[in-house]
């Protein structure tokens, strides 16, 4: 049907329109407001448009747990931080608990004849599974209420005995700095009572740390304590510092965070140049340099303006760090130097300012003349960025394993789809199809990425990185087919797939009549011999699974 | 970053390839003459020979099949193959001694045997001269939906030119499309010249048709033929992918039938030999 020219018109879509917790009364509010925590909060500094109370109502909700309910895993992704309100909550201390015990599969590689049988046990249809999954794994049981799907701990008592633990109650705050910093969760926690926690989603906690001085304090100073030391020490551009040192520069560190943590929406809307236009702007060309930005998470644009519109040169991501050249020759020659690129928010980025005070007092004098990086590329003609460019306004720079086909080489034979599906349930894994630049094509599979958007907000964790290797996997037998991973994967990687039993009828669930379904997507061959078969199988070489944060896959600087 | 190079292509063990083939020619070519000279049969070492280069041959397409185990990429396994197909072609010469034998049974299993040659050679060919031109053409459409593209266009064409008469009131472009365009948008067409001539000819066809109609039409109707045209243009390279495609695809449905036919008529060949011959 042709479109027409009478637009259509909606109501405005506002921040609140779905809030975090569907059921957040008046009287629960009043409930949290009085909470100690929250009631330390100054409500009056908070905006007239963001007061406290709707960020409570909105971007909180009120979780329950029962004992022995794990609330959350060690190494999973997640966008909220919980705040107890009544009730215990242990924290396992390293070296954690056994995968297995967390709902997580170890793939183990297959042998030559259990590989060999694959061909025999491959059923006419697809997708045919053995077992329901609740009988697969025994830890999997819906919650409180049956509208939560958690992954209970078999024996607390036992686990207490064999593992170190550390007691929470009523009052302390976990979860944040995962949350805010979009990193993996460092330690597994679990209900040991009855519990219930106010989880509140990442923006409001942002919002809250903001406004508040009282919380930003106790946030900032709990990572100050438990990481950034740590991380400033990885950092190669203070390798040769000494510990007093990295200790001024960590006090004096600020944290900032750009972007929507749940970028993929946005990614889904503007394409191309107007989604340059829509990054954040972190540091702005021609502008004075405050500080030196060290990149924590996510990823960044570095451009120059050029003509009506901004060229890429190049694009950081965790470790690298921004305006280092122009603080460094502004201390040796003693003038200011203004900002030669503009750093913008590819997505979501957490970056932590070191302050030029703090540089040339205690790091500088004790650091050789960094290397000139960005000196020649803007010399570079503008078709030899154009993959560049391309990479990075379509954010494939985050896959670590995506899917490269060279299209000059490629017949279009398939062979690469037969042998994903033989290996794969009889049903492949991607989609031969994607986008394309020149005679490359990114194709529909799962890259692994760096920061995956897809692992935040599965319930029960079943879509995790495998401990060999960090490939993102799923246990088929703890997803529950929630479509959370599927919805959130900015490439539409994750297919939703309805399973059959072994006779081949659609398994259903009785109540509702509906398919089961089960998430899925490539695995990189994970217990299969010999790696991802979609490679092995090319007969000419088009076929390669590449890290495009290493531009050397191309031969290129 | 500089423009990407073709990558992945593995040619580090072509002189391995190269050396395996030569020496897999040279050792029945030496058995034979040495045979020869001593008034022997040197067919029946270079029959045996050549049998196992078949089916050497052959185990490519059980590999495809295996897909599960690691029995080396198959790309490498390709270029073995290739290899050796051109290994059989000499080694069969050795073999008859003729490049055209006497007896019946043995041409049809010669005429076959060109024939299943021919196919490899054509279709290795294309495989090298195909995808570069698709990736060419700026249109990538997996193939299987390749009709449902030619229907889309096809509808959004018939679109255009409904609004075109329903716009300007007129039914000249309207009534060219029905007699001409119609033809082109309904179907893939010009398959012969896209598979041999990358579709010169359709580019002229639809030039051709868009144009004479150009004449008698106001301004706001060339507008319309402006869109109709880049649909034509779109169209091209949409009939170019399912030519190549097609072929790139059916090829294997001639060459492999004719490797099963001429292995079946390789083993009666050999039972007759060693029943009756020896």
């Amino acid at each position: 049907m042709a479109a027409t020219d009478t637009p259509t018109p909606i109501t405005r879509p506002q921040r609140w329109d779905q809030p975090f917790g569907l059921d957040m009364t008046d009287a629960d509010v009043a409930r949290l407001l009085a909470q100690p925590e929250i009631a330390a909060i100054r409500v009056d500094r908070f905006p007239d448009r963001l007061p406290l109370r709707e960020i409570l109502r909105n971007d909180a909700r009120l979780v329950r747990f029962q004992p022995g309910s794990l609330i959350v895993r060690e190494g999973d992704y997640g966008n909220s931080a919980f705040l107890i309100l009544s009730g215990k909550v242990r924290v396992v201390l390293p070296p954690g608990l056994p995968r297995e015990m967390l709902g997580r599969h170890e793939v183990r590689q297959k042998g030559w004849w259990r590989s060999l049988a694959q061909l025999c046990k491959n059923r006419r249809v697809p997708e045919v599974r053995a077992s329901e999954p609740s009988d697969a794994t025994g830890l999997f049981r819906k919650g409180e209420g049956d509208t939560e799907h958690r992954v209970f701990l078999q024996d607390v008592p036992a686990i207490l005995d064999h593992h170190k633990t550390a007691v929470l109650e009523s009052g302390a705050l976990f979860g944040e700095l995962a949350a805010l910093g979009r990193v993996p969760r460092t330690a597994t926690m679990f209900a040991e009572t009855d519990t219930e926690l106010l989880e509140i989603r990442w923006q409001g906690l942002r919002e809250i740390r903001r406004f508040d001085e009282g919380w930003r304090r106790m946030i900032d100073e709990r990572y100050r304590a438990n990481a950034l030391q740590a991380h400033l020490r990885a950092t190669p551009l203070f390798a040769g510092l000494d510990e007093s040192t990295l200790t001024l520069l960590a006090q004096q560190t600020l944290f900032e965070t750009y972007g929507a943590f749940d970028w993929h929406v946005s990614y889904q809307q503007l394409q191309g140049a107007e989604a340059v236009e829509h990054e954040p702007i972190i540091a702005a060309e021609g502008n004075h340099p405050d500080g030196l930005l060290l990149v924590r998470a996510g990823f960044a644009r570095v451009s120059v303006k050029l003509g009506h519109g901004r060229r890429t040169l190049t694009y950081l991501g965790a470790g690298d760090q921004f305006g280092l050249e122009e603080l460094y020759d502004a201390w040796c020659a003693g003038q200011p130097r203004l900002l030669e690129t503009t750093l913008s928010a590819v997505g979501y980025v957490d970056v932590l300012r070191v302050p030029t005070d703090a540089l040339e007092k205690s790091a500088f004098p004790k650091m050789s003349a960094p290397p000139r990086r960005l000196a020649a590329a803007a010399d570079r003609p503008l078709a030899q960025d154009a993959m560049l460019e391309w990479l990075v306004d379509e954010r494939f720079i985050n896959g670590t394993r995506a899917m490269l086909i060279d299209l000059d080489r490629c017949t279009r034979c398939d062979d690469c789809v037969r042998a994903c599906a033989s290996t794969h349930d009889g049903n492949p894994r991607f989609i031969r199809h994607g986008k394309t630049f020149d005679h490359w094509m990114v194709a529909n599979a799962c890259m692994h990425c760096a920061d995956p958007v897809c692992m935040i907000g599965c319930p029960t964790g079943a879509i995790h990185r495998s401990e060999a290797g960090g490939t993102v996997v799923i246990n088929d037998q703890t997803c529950i087919g929630c479509s959370t991973c599927a919805n959130s994967c900015p490439y539409d990687n994750i297919v939703m797939v309805g399973i059959r039993d072994v006779r081949g009828n659609a398994v259903i669930d009785p109540r509702d009549q509906k398919p089961i379904l089960k998430a899925t997507k490539c695995d990189l061959c994970s217990g299969q011999l010999g790696g991802p078969a979609c490679v092995r199988a090319c007969p000419h070489d088009a076929l390669q699974r590449v890290d495009f944060r290493d531009l050397t896959v191309f031969g290129n600087e | 970053m500089k423009t990407p190079k073709a990558t992945g292509r593995n040619f580090t063990f072509l002189p391995a390839l190269l050396l395996g083939t030569f020496v897999a020619f040279l050792i029945p070519w030496l058995w034979s003459r040495r045979n020869f000279l001593q008034l022997g049969d040197p067919a029946l070492v270079t029959g045996w020979w050549l049998f196992a280069v078949m089916l050497l041959l052959g185990a490519f397409n059980a590999r495809k099949k295996l897909s599960m185990l690691p029995l080396g990429n198959a790309s490498t396994w390709l270029a073995w193959h290739v290899a050796g197909g051109f290994l059989t072609l000499a080694l069969f010469w050795l073999h008859t001694g003729a490049l055209w034998p006497t007896g019946l049974y043995e041409r049809v299993l010669t005429v076959l045997f060109y024939a299943l040659s021919l196919s490899g050679i054509v279709g290795w060919i294309m495989q090298r001269v195909y995808p570069r031109q698709l990736s060419d053409s700026g249109v990538e459409v997996i193939y299987e939906r390749l009709s449902a593209e030619i229907a889309d266009l096809r509808e959004r064409a018939e679109a255009l030119v409904l609004d075109c008469t329903r716009e300007t009131g007129s039914d000249t472009l309207a009534r060219h499309y029905l007699e001409t365009l119609h033809w082109f948008f309904r179907q893939p067409r010009f398959f012969t010249n896209h598979a041999l001539f990358g579709g010169k000819k359709a580019r002229a066809w639809h030039r051709q048709q868009c144009g004479a109609v150009r004449l008698y039409l106001s301004e706001a109707e060339r507008r319309f033929l402006n869109l109709l045209t880049l649909l034509a243009e779109r169209k091209t390279e949409v009939d170019f992918h399912y030519a190549a495609q097609t072929l790139m695809k059916r090829w294997l449905l001639l060459h492999m039938p004719l490797a099963a036919i001429v292995l079946l008529l390789v083993v009666w060949h050999i039972l007759l030999v060693h029943l009756y011959a020896l």
